[in-house]
């Protein structure tokens, strides 16, 4: 009884809540000013849980934000500038309309710019937080750096993420972290390992654009603005992480002459996007020394197999050394220069199509010349001509794949997509199976088609194999006794003899496998009956699993057969 | 009178002065009868001195240099005279050659009248205008400039040279940076997690001057989907897929199709007219009579009504009090009520204790259910935390799957055409990871209608 009378919504929900155009009229902003606020900082709309009460009964649908964020931008310095180019703007069309053509010069002089320096240390404030989210950045940067210059963004920008870009690519090629690479129809995903972090990044084709309308370009745009930012700070982290000179110069670069600096300076950056030529350091090469792990004396084991995995990485980012490759002008330059790069490799394309060859067609040392046309008139005896598909799988697999699938006129194996693990049980498809043969260092002989199918009967039924190997054992002491009665019954002496005794040569690794076998039935076999049940499931879901892999590998060979009786045909 | 008089005598009795207008004749000075008048007043003097003798006279010194540029009595014989010898004959030939000349030249070549008459003519130079000349101050200048040569000898900067000096140069490039923009192609970055700067002034004053980030709130940190930021196209969008994974992904983007069709299906179902609503003549007539027959009825049945509210009304008034025994006998019966309902609550709690079992299975019952539902809810949150949120008016609607048909994929990596946009892509996966709003592009509103007019000449064609 007594006291204040309670309304509604003026506590709760409601309160912590503030739709859009309020929160723009409380920083006093336009709504595109608002909006690139908002991205700039990093806040989001947020969809409340009881819309009704938030929306004081109303159901309509809004945009809500949180009432917090939106104190929080109250603070921000960049709030002040947004209205200065507001003002800015007015006054310069004030001037435009009175042909004051002095007062538009002087104006556009003082035009107020604004930092993102400040939101970036705020929102990423150590360095790996930055790298988590450089995805995003990457790809925008890409995407952008491949647009025309055609109005719809400022000529300055592309230029912008085109330098970024090139410097990613750049550090990438140094510090060899590319992982997979795979073409798709929509562009090339690129995944590297950097300081411990897998950046996932898209690369548009060249030339592919047609411009969505339905894509807010303003919004974009600012996105990119940020994301510029962000990326030229970890870029340049980056690179003195490898102590390389940032802005990135290449080695050997010609003396700058007073006059002509400009001039160098463009053709540096074009050397630069070129990927051909190694970075110029802060410390020469020669001097810096390969730092080693530090040696724990316990668990030897562990430190043995570490050490093994680490030669492996380091033979597979060094898959190319030695290499040297040319490009033919048909075959996408960049990407293929920055993967072969990446691995080590040598090389170099003709004169006219871009700044930076290294050597000629005619150059004698070349091992790979990568065509993409159906033939090619003057062949070299003494290198391969391939196919641009063989390095990419080729880094996929992490080892240097038969080349013969990959000739000239030859139909392609099928590219995979290196994104999918398969878990155990799941489908894999032949080729990828041949692959981790491959890898494992088997050699699938000439008739690779039986060993295919070889090898995924193996895949899939490893256990039964070993028990047929068993029942093998066993025919066959049955088959010495049958032979014996045989004999015995048509009359014949036994033809009994002392043999000296053979010791058996006990398998230990096989001991070994079937005690375990045998530990894990008794251990089935003592399970609660809840547990019991769980693992019945899960056995299920396993062997269905398997046995929808087995049916779609049954629709490859029916679809392989299908195919090969085609083929056949045509070639009658 | 007299001084003219003497001046004149003076000038005259000079040796060698030439007069250029005759001299008129002296007695004409003395004319007349002289007029006796007393000089000892300066009026007087003034009034009756005659000095027309030294007006002409200067008058003539004045013409004289205007015409010759000094006096002819000073100049030398070789300027006034020359020896006459007859005219040349070159000179004639000149002449004629320059009458030839000037009928070639024309009337352009002579300088106009007017000219001429405006021309300066007097040969004395005009007077100097001294205050032109004049330097004020001099002196003193002068003299500081002399001191200023000396101090110069002896190697002594001035003071204000020293200062310019000493002025350190305009930081041009500073002020370029602090204007530079933010997509500059060439601007230039550092270190920014190399070193914490540490807050060397005092945290309250910071606070207060506004110079302090404000602190980010931490919630901001987190993302608002836990979708990455870059999802990889199935298998099957590889340019030169394999053979069941690309069927896979063509089976996913028929399902999707499907379910479009399927859906359009239905609102045309749902908008379809509807053959029971047709107007048959029936309805047509049953409609033309609404309200005209079965009015009797109707009317019946407001009578009946109406009785029916007049007995509600009499039974309100004619609620009667109650009497004391009624009473009695009300509260008895309602005692009574809650003995009964107080008894039978006693006697099924008691039997409970026999229902024991039944009770804690469905306790146990309930239980699982709450939490099987628990489990759901958490599954479902989890779900949700991967789905787009519905932040705006609009649905996100998720794009279309870039497919291939088998006929489509290409060979070769050179013959690939690429599909979808990735600008596209990227705006989706923005939407989709909730960092925007999903939004329509804004329509055009045009403010003023369009009138449209025929041309009259068009007019007159039609």
């Amino acid at each position: 009884m007594g006291g204040l009378q309670k309304k509604k919504f003026e506590r709760g929900a409601a309160t912590n809540y503030i739709t859009r155009n309020r929160a723009r009229k409380k920083l006093m902003l336009s709504l595109p000013d608002f909006r690139r606020l908002c991205i700039l900082k990093g806040i989001y709309p947020h969809e409340p849980k009881h819309k009704k009460k938030v929306n004081k009964g109303s159901t309509a649908p809004r945009t809500f934000y949180l009432m917090k964020d939106i104190r929080f931008l109250l603070h921000e310095p960049i709030v002040g500038k947004f209205r200065e180019y507001k003002i800015f703007v007015r006054k310069l069309k004030k001037a435009y309309g009175k042909t004051e053509w002095s007062t538009v010069e002087r104006l556009r002089e003082n035009k107020p710019t604004y930092k993102l320096d400040h939101i970036i240390k705020e929102r990423y404030p150590s360095f790996i937080d930055a790298l988590r989210d450089i995805d995003d950045a990457l790809c925008m940067c890409f995407l952008f750096s491949t647009f025309a210059r055609t109005g719809k963004c400022h000529v300055q920008t592309i230029q912008l993420c085109r330098r970024l870009t090139v410097e990613w690519m750049n550090y990438v090629i140094a510090s060899r972290s590319l992982r997979k690479v795979f073409i798709s129809i929509k562009g090339i995903y690129y995944q590297a390992e950097v300081m411990g972090q897998l950046i996932t990044w898209l690369v548009p084709y060249q030339f592919s654009h047609d411009h969505p309308t339905d894509v807010d370009y303003r919004v974009m745009a600012t996105f990119t603005e940020f994301y510029t930012t962000l990326l030229g700070f970890v870029n340049f982290r980056l690179y003195h992480s490898l102590n390389l000179l940032y802005p990135p110069k290449v080695c050997r670069a010609p003396k700058l002459i007073p006059g002509l600096q400009s001039i160098l300076l463009f053709l540096i950056e074009q050397k630069l996007s070129a990927l051909s030529a190694s970075l110029a350091r802060v410390v020469s090469s020669a001097e810096e020394e390969e730092a080693e792990l530090d040696q724990f004396p316990e668990d030897m084991e562990k430190m043995e197999a570490r050490e093994k995995e680490q030669k492996q990485q380091e033979a597979q980012r060094k898959m190319f050394q030695g290499l040297k490759f040319f490009l033919n002008r048909e075959v996408p330059r960049e990407s293929l220069a920055f993967v072969i790069r990446c691995f080590g490799g040598e090389v170099s394309w003709d004169k006219s199509i871009c700044i930076g060859s290294t050597y000629d067609v005619t150059d004698e040392t070349i091992t790979h010349h990568i065509v993409d046309r159906p033939n090619i008139d003057k062949q070299y005896i003494n290198r391969y001509y391939i196919q641009p598909q063989w390095v990419y799988d080729c880094v996929n697999a992490k080892i240097l794949l038969p080349v013969e699938d990959y000739f000239i006129g030859v139909t392609l194996p099928p590219h995979l997509s290196p994104f999918v693990e398969e878990k155990e049980g799941d489908y894999v498809p032949p080729e990828k199976l041949k692959i981790m043969a491959l890898q494992r260092g088997e050699n699938p002989g000439v008739n690779e088609e039986e060993e295919e199918d070889e090898e995924e009967e193996e895949d899939d039924n490893a256990d039964e194999e070993e028990d047929d190997e068993e029942e093998e054992e066993e025919e066959a002491e049955e088959k010495n006794l049958k032979e014996m009665e045989d004999q015995r019954s048509q009359g014949k002496s036994l033809q009994v003899k002392v043999t000296p005794g053979k010791v058996k040569v006990e398998n230990p690794a096989r001991l070994e496998q079937e005690e375990k076998a045998e530990e894990k039935r008794l251990a089935i076999m003592m399970m609660k009956k809840k547990e019991k049940y769980l693992y019945d499931k899960i056995m299920f879901g396993k062997k269905r699993k398997v046995r929808e892999a087995n049916k779609l590998a049954a629709k490859r060979k029916a679809h392989d057969d299908a195919e090969k009786a085609k083929k056949k045909k045509a070639r009658k | 009178m007299a001084a003219a008089r003497r001046l004149k005598r003076v000038a005259v009795s000079q040796p060698g002065f030439l007069t250029l207008k005759p001299s008129r004749d002296p007695s004409d000075l003395v004319s007349g009868r002289r007029k006796r008048v007393n000089k000892n007043k300066k009026k007087n003097w003034n009034k009756h001195s005659d000095i027309n003798d030294v007006e002409e006279f200067l008058e003539d010194v004045r013409h004289q240099e205007r015409t010759t540029g000094g006096l002819l009595s000073e100049k030398s014989d070789d300027s006034l005279f020359f020896l006459d010898v007859g005219q040349p004959k070159k000179a004639e030939q000149k002449a004629e050659e320059s009458v030839e000349g000037k009928k070639r030249k024309g009337k352009a070549s002579r300088p106009l009248r007017i000219d001429l008459i405006l021309q300066h003519d007097s040969l004395v130079p005009p007077a100097k205008d001294v205050l032109s000349y004049q330097q004020p101050n001099a002196k003193k200048l002068r003299r500081i400039a002399q001191k200023a040569e000396q101090l110069a000898a002896k190697g002594v900067v001035p003071r204000r040279q020293r200062q310019l000096l000493n002025r350190r140069p305009v930081d041009r490039t500073a002020k370029k940076s602090a204007t530079e923009a933010n997509n500059n192609p060439d601007r230039e970055y550092y270190d920014m997690w190399g070193q914490e700067s540490k807050e060397s002034a005092d945290p309250w004053y910071l606070q207060q001057t506004g110079k302090r980030q404000v602190k980010r709130p931490e919630k901001l940190n987190e993302k608002p989907s836990v979708l990455p930021a870059v999802e990889v196209i199935a298998p099957g969008g590889s340019y030169n897929p394999d053979f069941l994974s690309h069927q896979a992904l063509l089976q996913e983007a028929h399902d999707v199709e499907v379910k479009k069709q399927k859906q359009e299906e239905k609102l045309e179902r749902q908008l379809a007219f509807n053959k029971e609503d047709k107007a048959t003549e029936e309805t047509v007539l049953r409609e033309q009579v609404e309200g005209l027959v079965e009015e009797e009825n109707e009317d019946e049945e407001a009578a009946a009504d109406d009785e029916e509210e007049d007995v509600a009304v009499g039974a309100i008034a004619l609620s009667e009090k109650k009497t004391e025994r009624q009473r009695k006998r009300e509260r008895a019966e309602k005692i009574k009520e809650q003995q009964r309902l107080a008894d039978r609550k006693q006697t099924d709690q008691q039997q409970q204790l026999f229902q024991l079992r039944s009770i804690k299975a469905s306790i146990r019952q309930r239980e699982q259910k709450t939490k099987s539902n628990q489990i759901k809810r958490k599954a479902k949150q989890e779900a949700q935390k991967s789905q787009p949120r519905r932040l705006g008016k609009l649905k996100f609607q998720p794009q279309d799957l870039e497919v291939q048909l088998s006929n489509e994929l290409a060979g070769s990596l050179r013959r690939l055409k690429p599909e979808g946009s990735i600008l596209k892509d990227r705006f989706k996966s923005l939407q989709k990871r909730n960092l925007i709003e999903p939004r329509d592009r804004a329509k055009f509103k045009r403010r003023l209608k369009v009138k449209y007019v025929e041309k009259r000449a068009f007019k007159e064609i039609t």
